[in-house]
Formats: structure tokens, sequence, C-alpha cells
């Protein structure tokens, strides 16, 4: 068995919000999944399911433990990034460095300090005198150094500049992911990670819209950019989503082949925020 | 195991620099009180200095060890409360700050569970903080005494025997490891509570903490005309079983004082057996405990987000 993550009709409600409704799927290992979701989809809660901080109703399985009973155990394997700001404001780098150490069977600290040189992060600094970016590199550091199966990165690089941001995914990938790791990210600047996810799930209103490999996308949906007759007959294969752009109509399919579409204009494959936007409108339709 | 609880206690110390910080404080202020005392206690009373450190005339050998140890407890009462104070404020904090800076979300991104983490700092404020508060007593007392005989041998006095002959330190610091260790689990069901409150309320714990024990005691009294809640809670503060009676008039019986060992020691005050076998003590150990679980209960199960 291959599935780091098992997912059997998960649902969690607040009340009576359903704030995960129903949801099953599998995380494969040497995967990296991109969580897509609107505010308030249910993407955080799913997360928190399955990192064993909130209980939840249905079968849920990760790395072969039940999340919120076996936390411990569980946390052995998994690293989380929840958001940039949750280290300590008070703590030491290298006092950080001796907790993990300590806590923690997998973390090699030669390996984190080795991290660190790379970066202007001093070990006698605290983490209320380190800039944003800095405090996401100390954390990354870390989380790179624990010998772990699955890292779960939510909303990572949030208010982090565009050098910050392309050089955490470009350290993560470089110097951390291989075939025996499995990366579970979400994020809402969904085009600076899509050239690196192995797999998409879309989710909205606790539901998952779409769960599919990155190659498969370009099989099942085609954008077609047309005017005139050729937007005619492409609406009348029913696209799924259709904007204006440029004076043309773009138009989203799913499941039409692109011979069915050969001549009617410009073919191309979608964006996944393109495809993701198509998605939830075509959900609250 | 221990290695992981002593990671955790660790983890406290850094956080909570309070915890040194604030016996240091009051060991450097008694030691400055000292100073000053001696420097002008000269002309202020002679007959002082001479009975306590050094006078051939009035003081025996027991008079000299029962005003150093006078002088040794004077500060005592001041540790303890600076000890009670840090204990409230630690405990409140605990499981309260890191709800509001968000970094409980990193502490349990960590291989650590609820229980362990609660119980941690449980252990820190039954143990860690008493055992840094009497390293401050010690030290206080260590220098105290150092400074006294300089200023003995300055007057022209024998401190190897006018002091350091005549005090009672091992008495002196078993009794105060004692009091100190049996005072925190005397109170160890506020501890439980504020730990509680610590990790249950969304704001002001301080408040949180402090207004049930303040509110139910009126409550009870204006509709049951009773006071067992008041009793329970506050009485504790004044009730701890640990010492046995001393008998002043045994010591003030006659004009002139006439002391023996037994009288001077410290520990002869302290009856361990009568705290351990106190059905009060073993009560609040059970509240204590119940209100640790939860606070366990209320941090694994709570969701801020």
């Amino acid at each position: 068995m291959t599935s780091l993550v098992n997912a059997r009709n998960v649902s969690k409600h607040f009340g009576s919000v359903r704030a995960v409704d129903n949801v099953s799927f599998e995380i494969e290992k040497g995967r990296i999944l991109g969580l897509i979701g609107p505010n308030g989809a249910g993407k955080t809660t799913l997360l928190k399911a399955v990192l064993g901080l909130t209980d939840c109703d249905g079968d849920l399985s990760v790395l072969g433990f039940d999340p919120f009973r076996q936390r411990k155990q569980l946390m052995q394997n998994i690293c989380f990034i929840a958001d940039v700001a949750v280290l300590p404001r008070w703590i030491k780098v290298s006092q950080l460095l001796d907790y993990v150490a300590a806590i923690h069977p997998n973390f090699s600290r030669p390996r984190a300090e080795e991290l660190l040189k790379q970066t202007k992060v001093l070990p006698g600094a605290k983490v209320r005198e380190l800039s944003k970016g800095m405090v996401t590199q100390l954390h990354l550091s870390i989380i790179m150094a624990i010998d772990a199966k699955l890292l779960v990165l939510d909303e990572p690089t949030l208010g982090l500049d565009i050098l910050f941001r392309k050089e955490f995914y470009a350290n993560l990938l470089n110097d951390y992911f291989d075939e025996d790791r499995t990366i579970l990210i979400t994020t809402h600047q969904v085009e600076e990670i899509e050239n690196l996810l192995t797999d998409i799930m879309f989710i909205n209103d606790g539901k998952i819209l779409l769960d599919a490999s990155m190659d498969s996308l370009s099989d099942r949906y085609v954008e077609l950019m047309a005017t005139g007759e050729g937007a005619q007959k492409g609406r009348g294969l029913g696209p799924i989503a259709e904007s204006e752009m440029f004076g043309k109509s773009v138009m989203l399919f799913e499941g039409v082949s692109r011979e069915h579409l050969e001549g009617l204009g410009e073919i191309r494959i979608p964006s996944v925020a393109d495809l993701f936007v198509a998605k939830i409108k075509e959900a609250r339709k | 195991m221990i290695k992981h609880y002593a990671a955790l206690i660790k983890r406290e110390f850094w956080e909570h620099r309070s915890m040194w910080v604030t016996p240091a404080a009051i060991a450097s202020i008694v030691v400055l009180g000292t100073l000053t005392t001696l420097m002008f206690a000269g002309d202020f009373a002679k007959e002082l200095d001479l009975a306590i450190f050094g006078a051939q005339n009035i003081a025996g050998d027991m008079e000299r060890k029962a005003m150093l140890t006078g002088f040794f407890v004077m500060s005592s009462p001041l540790f303890l409360l600076a000890l009670m104070i840090l204990i409230v404020f630690y405990t409140l904090d605990s499981l309260y700050a890191e709800r509001k800076d968000k970094s409980i979300l990193f502490w349990r991104s960590l291989p650590v569970t609820d229980a362990e983490t609660v119980i941690s700092k449980l252990l820190t404020a039954l143990i860690l903080v008493p055992t840094i508060t009497l390293a401050a007593v010690f030290a206080t007392h260590v220098i105290n005494l150092i400074v006294t005989s300089i200023w003995v041998s300055m007057k022209g006095g024998d401190a190897s025997v006018l002091i350091w002959g005549s005090v009672s330190l091992l008495d002196n610091w078993f009794a105060a490891i004692i009091v100190m260790y049996s005072a925190c689990i005397w109170m160890s069901p506020f501890i439980g509570w504020f730990l509680f409150v610590s990790g249950y309320t969304k704001r002001a714990p301080l408040l949180m903490a402090f207004l049930p024990l303040i509110l139910i005691p009126m409550v009870e009294g204006i509709f049951l005309r009773s006071a067992h809640f008041a009793e329970a809670v506050w009485g504790r503060l004044a009730q701890i079983p640990l010492f046995s009676g001393i008998d002043i008039e045994a010591i003030f019986d006659d004009d002139r004082p006439h002391l023996n060992e037994e009288m001077i020691s410290l520990l002869s005050t302290i009856d361990l057996g009568k705290f351990v076998t106190s059905i009060d003590t073993w009560i609040g150990i059970v509240v204590c405990g119940l209100l640790t679980t939860a606070a366990i209960y209320v941090r694994r199960y709570r969701d801020d987000s």
C-alpha cells in the first residue's frame, strides 16, 4: 500500500455549518498535492483533521494512524507549517534547535545548522528580531532537517515577497523533495506552485470539486479562444465556463477531445487558476 | 521520558524569565538591606549589634543562634510571597500566551502530546519555580553570612565562632526546602485551577481566574447564608497543616529568655507527618489532578480557528 492518507466519508461540522462534507480521497507516496479552495472552503479544517488537530467523523488514516488519537506517533513522521507567524517570538534560534533536537527523534541538528548557514539567520538571534522572510527560512530549515514522510504546508508563504516565495519553493524542491516524501500544500497563489504539483484537489463548501493528477488535466480539460463562428460552434459543444478576453471568447471544456475543437480557434491547456475559477462557478450554478 | 520532560521544562524556563529574575531581584534587595543595616547599625543599636554579632556581655550561644536564625527567617516571607505571585502569573500565562501568539500551532506540530505539555507546566510550577526560589534563598543566606562575617571581623570579633559556629545553616535550609515544596503542594488546587483557566479563557486570564473565587462566596453568602466555598478556597491560604505549635510562653516564661536547641531549630517547628497524613492535603492533590486533566482536555479539544 503506497497511499499515505486515506479518507473515507470524512466530515466535520461546526454547529450547522459543514466545514468538510463527506469527503473521500487518497494521497499516494511521493506526490506533491495542491489543495486549492476559496476562503472558508474547508481547506484548513481538512488539514487540521489530517494533522490530528481536530476530531472528525468518518474514516481517516494518515500513515496508518488515526490522526486525532495517535497524534504523537503521527507527528514523528509528519511536519507542518501552518503559517509563517507561528514560531514563538520570545525564543532564540539556538534554543529552538535545542528544543526540537530533544523532542523530535527524526530531527538532524547538523542538517538544520547547515541550512541556516545559507541564510542570514544567526543562532543567537531571537525570533522577534527576525524579518518575516527570515522567520520562514528558519522554520523551513527546521522542517527540512526532519526526516518526515509527509510535509503539510498551509499557506506557507503568506505575506512574503516574491523573492522569498520563489526561494522557498526552490529550496523545497531541490533540497527536500524526493520519491520517499510527500507534500500537501494549500495556497492562494496557485500560479506560483502549479509547476511543482503532481496532483491537484479543488475544494469548495466542504466538498471536493476536482481530484486529479496534473498529467491528466491536459487530457480532460481544453481551453478554446475563438471569435464569431468558431465561438458559436464551440458553445454548441457545452463549455463548462466562458469568458471574454481581448474581444475573444475563452471557453473551457471538460471531456471534449481536441479533435472536436481543431479549426475553431486557438487551443491550449488551461491554467490551474482558470480551471479553478471555472469549477467554482460551475459548482455555484 | 525524563529527557523529554526535561526539554519541556527547560522550554518553560527560557520563556518565563521572571522565574529567576524575581528571586534574584529579591535576593539583591535583601543583601542590600543587610549591607545598609550593618553600615548604619553602629550608632543606631549598639545593643543589637552586640547581641547578635559578638557580645560577650549579654548573649550566650543559644541567644546568638536564635538571633541568627531570626535574621535568616526575616527574609523568608518575602521569598514565599514572591514564589506564590510568580506561580499565579506563570500558570495563568502558560496555556494562554501560546494561543494568543498562535505559537500553539508550532508546538503542536511536534511529537508532544497535550497531556505531556500540560503536565510539564504543572511540574514547572510545583518543582522548578520553588527550586529556583530556594536557590535564591540559599544564595542570600550565604552572601549575608559572608557580609556579616566581614563586618564582625572589622569590629574585632571572631566570625568563625560568632557567625559560622553559631549558625544552624542545614537546619534552616532543610526547613526552607520542606516549607517551599509543601506550600506548593498545599496550593496545588489553585495551580490546577489557574492552568485550566489559562487554557480555557479567551481573554483576561487573571480576571477570569479570580472573579469566580470572589463571586461564588458572595452568591453563596447571599442565597444560602453559608460560607463553605469561601472556607474551602480562601481558608486554605491560612491553614497549611505543616507546623507544630510553637510554645512562645516557654521561651518567655521568665524574665530572661532561656532557650534550648529545639526551640531554635526551625525544623523542630515542622511536622511533615501531619502534612502528609492530613486529608486536606490529599483533597488538594486530587482537586489539582482533576483540574489539570480538565486543562489537558481543553487544550486537546478546543479549536480557536
